[in-house]
């Protein structure tokens, strides 16, 4: 046998082998699009080396042109499989480059068998035998078709487009590959492309060898082809540590959620499918084996936290992402349980909700505690409204005597002029008049009373600080004339409502005012004032100040002067500024105090302003 | 409804009110009103001191406690003047300490504001009785000392013996005079002060107080 033959059927079975490896590869893996070009352009470099062993080999001039003719087709199919295979696998190349090396490819095919004897020669008058490999082979002679210029064309603008396709993936700092197979695919396609053309256009005499450069090329898109199955089976060979690994981290946050006591659930929109813990059932009071649904699990909820939890959910899955809500569950056997559950919303590419995850956890106990507590602070803000209230009740009673004295001489007085044979009914109606406003008056200091002494737990609502500051003075102005202390108000104008309970933030206005009254026992009668301040502190805050013209707070003092037990009072509980900063701090404000450049000390407290659109 | 008091003089007498709180105010003013009285209103000390015209005679009824001037501020303030007005107060319960102090400045009586209004009307008449009275006294004590300044020097050394009852021939002594001479003066003292007896100058001459003597005017 020849070394002709030999070397090109090896290369023709080495290509088929190749093709057809990759090609079982893609059938395993249809979305594997590289393996199947691969196996295409392996395929195409086979037959395209029969076709060269065939004209090498021929006898006639005739048998020359028609192997040559259908040598075509295979070239068709090297090219179009090696441009879609340099896009489905470098996932570079501009697509009009590769769209238009296929079509001139393609019209190449098409020419190829319409004009002349094929696309190559228009003619093909001899052949001639020659010496290649130490043997002698047949290469043509005759008349260059001169359309073969479509073809040749069609081989510059694949290099162009594989060119174009190497620096995008060199730019993209895959460099080793870039050089690979851009480099190569290009080298060898250059090298057959200038092969062809000198040997078609006469100005060489070689028989053709492209096969030798395609299959080159097949080689080390095989070789980058193969080292890629080798770097997944290393990748497989990783994710089964990192799989072992995940296991041990499951396990172990297994552990924690049930060392926590979390109860957790997934539910997948996608699907509307809700996957629940046994914990999570347990919690909401579902059994194992019950079907979960959303509805379900909504009636489990208390009524009263229901729309505030599904508005909370609403938002969540509406872009916000995360909730957290506190809530009752009112369990089969009416028995009531607090929930605390956090969540987390996942999306799609499109913003809608894929899946939400959430923990849940049962937080009866310290709601209850909290509760306890809450409710013994609120006994002890009622306790110290009930002694200040005494503290106050002189005052009080000469505010409401006042009135209720008026009301009693406008009354003598009607009588007195009803004995009038024609009395002045004008004045009587006047009279009248008073007497209602009188006992309006006292009603209202009675009414701010009651509210003082009212037991009642903390309810917040937006409030005119105006008004707030104007019912204390109500009840303390009296004391503050009787101790001939000014108390001056001052608010500013247009001030937002504030979000408070009346009565609790009453009672800390109505304690500073005391106790800055108190201060001022050893000043002369001209110099004692308290002034009630307020004016905003912030974007979202208003500052109330309560100063007097006392001696100030003493300097070792500021720091203990709101502990519980705190008094420098003979008769002082110590209970009331740890009282008020208890209030505040409920209202989500601060409490302080501040010594004066001038004179005596400045309490201050900050209460949030009440947002307009707080109830949704 | 008229009558009320009882020693009507040229002038009408005004009952003051000064209260701080007007709906107060205006009720009790209506009832002194309809009961005859003539009343002004003032709604502080201050007010009142500033408008009051010494000369009409009158009774202060006040409240005890006020925003600024105080009752008991009014009262001392009142008590400097020429002419002082008895002082009503008006006063709330449990003023104990202010109560104390104002008895001790001579208030003329403490109303709460809600005592009936017999003991009002009573205590405002009383008041307006002890200002009448004063008044008198007054008056008659600036005419006594115009009589007495009508004597000289002499005359009232001889009178400041004969009123300890010494008699004319001891103050001769005592004078180094002649005790002819001690009778003249004594005869121009009686006739300038108009009284017929030792008995009636010694009266009179307690009554216009000129010496430093434990002496009583008002029983």
């Amino acid at each position: 046998m020849s070394l002709v033959t030999i070397i090109w059927s090896m290369i023709g079975s080495a290509c088929l082998t190749l093709a057809a490896i990759s090609f079982l590869t893609w059938c395993r893996n249809r979305e594997a699009w590289a393996n199947l070009f691969f196996s295409l352009l392996a395929a195409g470099t086979a037959a395209f080396a029969f076709c060269e062993l065939g004209m090498m080999r021929a006898r006639t001039p005739a048998e020359f042109g028609t192997v040559l003719k259908w040598g075509h087709v295979p070239t068709w199919l090297i090219v179009v499989s090696l441009v879609w295979f340099a896009r489905s696998y470098f996932k570079a190349g501009r697509k009009w480059l590769a769209w238009l090396a296929c079509g001139l490819r393609t019209l190449a095919l098409v020419l190829n068998f319409l004009v002349g004897q094929n696309l190559n020669y228009r003619e093909i008058t001899g052949l001639r035998h020659i010496s290649f490999l130490g043997e002698s082979v047949q290469i043509a002679e005759g008349v260059p078709n001169p359309w073969m210029l479509v073809g040749q064309m069609s081989l510059l603008a694949l290099v162009v487009f594989l060119m174009d396709a190497s620096v995008t993936v060199w730019r993209r700092g895959d460099r080793h590959r870039a050089l690979a197979v851009g480099g190569g695919a290009m080298f060898f396609m250059f090298s057959s492309t200038v092969q062809s053309v000198f040997v078609f256009w006469g100005i060489i005499r070689t028989p053709i060898t492209a096969s030798l450069s395609f299959m080159c090329l097949v080689l080390v898109m095989g070789y980058e082809l193969s080292s890629d199955t080798l770097r997944a089976s290393e990748l497989a060979r990783r994710l089964q540590q990192s799989e072992a690994g995940l296991h041990e981290i499951e396990q172990r946050m297994r552990l924690a959620v049930e060392a926590a006591d979390f109860g957790v659930l997934i539910r997948d929109f996608t699907r509307n499918e809700i996957w629940a813990s046994d914990r999570w059932r347990a919690l909401f009071g579902f059994s194992e084996t019950e079907p979960l649904e959303f509805q379900k699990i909504l009636l489990r909820v208390h009524p009263e936290d229901r729309d505030a939890l599904q508005s909370v959910l609403e938002r969540a899955r509406s872009g916000y992402g995360v909730y957290d809500a506190d809530f009752r569950v009112v369990l089969p056997t009416e028995e009531l349980r607090w929930v605390a559950a956090r969540g987390r919303v996942e999306f799609d590419s499109a913003g809608k909700p894929t899946f939400a995850r959430s923990v849940s956890q049962d937080i009866t106990l310290q709601k209850k505690a909290e509760e306890e507590t809450r409710n013994l602070q609120q006994e002890l803000a009622h306790a110290g409204r009930v002694s200040m209230m005494g503290q106050l009740s002189s005052a009080l009673a000469h505010e409401i005597n006042q009135p209720l004295g008026a009301i009693l001489r406008n009354a003598e007085a009607a009588e007195l002029f009803m004995q009038d044979p024609s009395p002045d009914l004008d004045e009587v109606r006047a009279i009248l008049a008073d007497i209602r406003k009188d006992d309006q008056r006292a009603g209202n200091v009675i009414d701010r009373m009651r509210g003082m002494l009212k037991r009642g737990s903390l309810e917040k609502k937006p409030l005119n600080v105006g008004d707030l500051v104007g019912d204390v003075a109500v009840l303390v102005r009296s004391d503050a004339t009787a101790r001939s202390i000014t108390l001056e108000l001052i608010v500013a104008d247009h001030l937002p409502p504030v979000l408070g309970d009346p009565v609790h933030l009453q009672q800390v206005l109505l304690n500073l005012i005391v106790n800055g009254m108190d201060a001022l026992e050893e000043l002369n009668r001209g110099e004692r004032w308290v002034r009630v301040s307020a004016k905003l502190g912030g974007p979202k805050t208003i500052v109330i100040a309560v100063s007097d013209s006392g001696p100030g707070v003493p300097a070792d003092q500021l720091t203990h002067i709101f502990d519980p037990f705190f008094t420098t009072k003979p008769k002082g509980m110590g209970m009331g500024l740890a009282i008020s900063r208890t209030i505040i701090e409920a209202h989500n404000g601060r409490l302080w105090v501040e010594n004066q450049d001038q004179a005596g000390a400045s309490f201050r407290f900050t209460l949030p302003i009440a947002e307009q659109e707080f109830t949704t | 409804m008229s009558g009320a008091y009882p020693q009507m003089r040229d002038i009408a007498p005004i009952v003051y009110v000064v209260d701080d709180d007007e709906s107060f105010l205006t009720a009790i003013s209506r009832l002194l009103r309809a009961n005859g009285f003539t009343v002004r209103t003032y709604s502080s000390a201050h007010e009142f001191l500033a408008q009051r015209d010494p000369g009409t005679p009158g009774c202060v009824l006040a409240d005890l406690r006020m925003p600024g001037m105080s009752g008991l501020d009014l009262q001392s303030a009142l008590a400097q003047s020429p002419n002082p007005l008895p002082i009503l107060f008006l006063t709330g319960h449990g003023d104990i300490r202010s109560t104390v102090r104002a008895m001790r400045d001579g208030a003329e009586d403490f109303l709460e504001k809600r005592a009936p209004k017999e003991m009002l009307f009573d205590a405002v008449t009383r008041a307006l009785g002890r200002d009448s009275r004063e008044r008198a006294a007054r008056e008659r004590q600036r005419e006594l000392r115009a009589l007495f300044d009508t004597l000289t020097e002499r005359e009232l050394e001889v009178l400041s013996h004969v009123v300890r009852g010494r008699l004319n021939k001891q103050i001769a002594a005592d004078l180094g005079v002649h005790e002819r001479t001690v009778k003249l003066h004594r005869t121009a003292i009686t006739t300038k002060l108009k009284v017929q007896s030792v008995a009636e100058l010694t009266r009179l001459t307690q009554e216009a107080g000129i010496f430093p003597e434990p002496v009583r005017t008002f029983p």
